[in-house]
């Protein structure tokens, strides 16, 4: 096993020094130094998509960030991303980490957006002291003891129980009362959390679980998922589970006319590639998520111009936390991790990239966790994601297509 | 009942499939006497050729599964000649690093060239399927069976009834008693490389209907196509498709008993069973 991880992180490594050194250098003369932040993302294997779309995110705002002044209360110091490749191995991120503090004196860390390689990068962190931002979802980041890990995003129990609790109601405004439903869901962290959320908003609205399933994330054969499926009788499926397996999911259950609605748990349902692999499939599902791009499409444009693809959550997500640290920045007028620490776990934080957030702010109680996050449901409608739960974050009314 | 049948249909279609990946497998260590580290990225390679003529050129992946084999064969034979051959006779050890070095270029060319993104094709048939009573056929998985099994028949003649074949047997038997009677080895090793390669990339083209393209997809089969080769018995070509048809029921009727979490745990105990009374593997060369 050792020889993959070596290999992956030297390829990280390649990519860190590539980032590097592309990084177009700002016209805006540089007085205070840099403040070198570290960023563990998954740039290869099977979660590397939403480790790019992540990665972009957090170098549209530190660029916007830097051509504003930088950090002002440090005479203008310009953010220095340094990333480094988590690949899809937790020892391989937690050794990534490992490497920008030893190497890069960073001040800070944000990432891995996979729960469990976080999970990895965070026992790292909290040895040294040093502060973690992530959007990961599971809920034992957070439940720890931990002093140095901030989530900016819901918990996956929460993200879970929204999923429940959506759904009821979406179909109960189409006239639609659900009894029976299905979990399946990935069985690394974040999956397993997420399906605690399920389970426990089921049994408090009186859905009974006629199916709950785990997989393992690399399947190749889902059907015997989709033959429990059919058999189970249930009248909505939970999904929760990344890009690859999603398509299988959907694609195998049309294809043994099993016609029941799924609902996704964030995760591969809410990406373009989604919408682009399955076509016509893909209109009228339903997905949980923390952020969309239709909450602020001042930000949202700037991104899709730039990159010239949609602002998906990872990235609207990894943008807010640049706010969340620019701010904390500001504050703390140090660049002490203790300081800084200090200053993320103190402050409200509202405005600029936090807008695209559903609750449009940050404020991290003693574990970590964001008080102010909510969670959101999102609906495929041609082509596009929009908001359509809550009400009163609605942005379009949402059909449940039974 | 039903959905014992209907487990076995399953498990055999897949297993088809499985069948024919691991075909090359078996067939690079019969003639060669090596073990390729590397096959399950030639899958992977089929499968972005295949992604590509679909996306370009519109090719759907079925048809798209003989370019695969063409580029990959000549691909394959390419390397046979100049890199693989050289440690034919080299100490094990040396091969194995070659075969894995070559696993770990391929996999981050693959990254640097393709890009990490998830890429899967659309196709009409993706989402249909066959009703027969109570039972289904998936169209994607009926195609990439019957695919696979026309390939693993025009192998099987090509080996048994074809002068290529039978000088291919031939080195795999003796190569030194091959030489003598005037076969040009080399060439045939590297004809067998290039089949073998060529024919996994195959398997990987025609399983692309149902699932998707990227740089370590090839790794999700690795585990998978040791098990079948080493179920049938390394080496023999009959003993793959056995294995695989094996590997593909016993994984899909574990599913019927047990979480599908617990799968591979089902099919490794049959495998150790097997093996403990059967070490050579099920068709094992005695």
């Amino acid at each position: 096993m050792d020889i993959f991880v070596n290999r992956r992180r030297v390829l990280g490594m390649g990519g860190a020094a590539l980032a590097t050194a592309l990084m177009p250098r700002l016209a805006k003369a540089q007085q205070g130094q840099d403040i070198n932040v570290g960023v563990v993302l998954p740039l290869s294997g099977p979660s590397a998509q939403f480790g790019i779309n992540s990665k972009n995110g957090l170098e549209l705002a530190v660029e916007e960030l830097n051509a504003a002044g930088g950090i002002k209360a440090l005479g203008g110091a310009q953010i220095r991303l340094i990333v480094a490749d988590s690949t899809s191995a937790p020892t391989a991120a937690a050794t990534a980490a490992q490497r920008l503090i030893a190497q890069n004196e960073v001040v800070a860390v944000i990432g891995a957006y996979v729960s469990s390689l976080t999970l990895a990068v965070s026992e790292v962190m909290e040895r040294r002291g040093i502060p973690l931002l992530t959007i990961s979802y599971a809920d034992q980041l957070t439940e720890r003891g931990f002093k140095t890990v901030f989530r900016l995003n819901p918990k996956a129990s929460t993200l879970g129980q929204a999923q429940v609790t959506g759904s009821i109601e979406i179909a109960a405004a189409s006239g639609a009362k659900l009894e029976r439903a299905a979990i399946l869901y990935e069985d690394t962290a974040y999956g397993t959390s997420q399906s605690a959320g399920l389970r426990k908003a089921s049994q408090a609205a009186g859905l009974s679980l006629v199916m709950d399933e785990a997989y393992p994330q690399g399947i190749t054969d889902v059907t015997p998922l989709i033959n429990k499926l059919r058999a189970s009788e249930a009248q909505v499926v939970f999904a929760v589970s990344y890009l690859n397996d999603t398509l299988q999911i959907v694609r195998t259950m049309r294809q043994q006319k099993v016609l029941l609605p799924v609902v996704g748990g964030a995760g591969g349902f809410i990406l373009p590639e989604f919408a682009s692999a399955l076509g016509e499939l893909s209109e009228g599902v339903l997905s949980v998520n923390s952020s969309n791009y239709d909450l602020d499409e001042a930000h949202a444009k700037r991104y899709r111009d730039r990159f010239n693809y949609p602002m998906v959550h990872d990235a609207i997500e990894h943008a807010a936390l640049i706010e969340v640290l620019g701010q904390s920045l500001e504050t703390a007028a140090a660049t002490t991790s203790e300081a800084l620490r200090g200053a993320v776990a103190a402050k409200r934080f509202e405005g600029g990239w936090l807008d695209g957030m559903p609750g449009g702010a940050a404020d991290f109680d003693d574990t970590g966790h964001n008080v102010l996050a909510e969670p959101i449901m999102i609906q495929w409608r041609s082509g596009e994601m929009a908001t359509v739960w809550p009400t009163e974050r609605q942005k379009m009314k949402p059909v449940w297509v039974s | 009942m039903t959905s014992l049948v209907q487990a076995i249909i399953d498990g055999l279609m897949v297993g088809g499939v499985y069948a024919v990946i691991s075909i090359g497998l078996t067939l690079v260590f019969g003639v060669l006497g090596i073990v390729n580290f590397a096959q399950a990225e030639f899958l992977m390679l089929g499968m972005y050729i295949a992604y590509f003529a679909w996306a370009a050129l519109g090719l759907d992946p079925l048809a798209g599964a003989f370019l695969a084999f063409g580029i990959v064969f000549a691909l394959g034979y390419g390397l046979q000649r100049t890199i693989i051959q050289r440690v034919l006779k080299a100490p094990a050890v040396s091969q194995v690093f070659l075969t894995v070095g070559l696993l770990i270029v391929m996999e981050n060319g693959a990254l640097l060239a393709f890009g990490s993104q998830i890429r899967s094709v659309t196709t009409a048939y993706q989402t249909k399927s066959l009703q027969i009573g109570p039972f289904f056929v998936s169209l994607p998985y009926l195609a990439a069976f019957l695919m696979s099994i026309a390939s693993g028949v025009s192998l099987w003649w090509v080996l048994n009834r074809s002068w290529l074949g039978m000088a291919i047997r031939a080195t795999a038997i003796d190569p030194m008693a091959g030489r003598l009677i005037g076969i040009n080895i080399d060439r045939v090793m590297a004809i067998a490389f290039g089949l073998g390669v060529g024919l996994t990339a195959f398997g990987g083209a025609v399983v692309l209907p149902y699932l998707s393209v990227f740089p370590t997809a090839g790794s999700q089969f690795v585990v998978l196509m040791f098990t079948v080769a080493v179920l049938g018995g390394l080496g023999s070509v009959a003993g793959a498709v056995v294995g695989g048809l094996a590997v593909g029921v016993i994984t899909s009727v574990s599913a019927l008993m047990f979480p599908i979490q617990l799968q591979n745990l089902v099919l490794f105990l049959v495998f150790i069973a097997i093996l403990a009374l059967r070490p050579d593997g099920l068709m094992g060369r005695a």
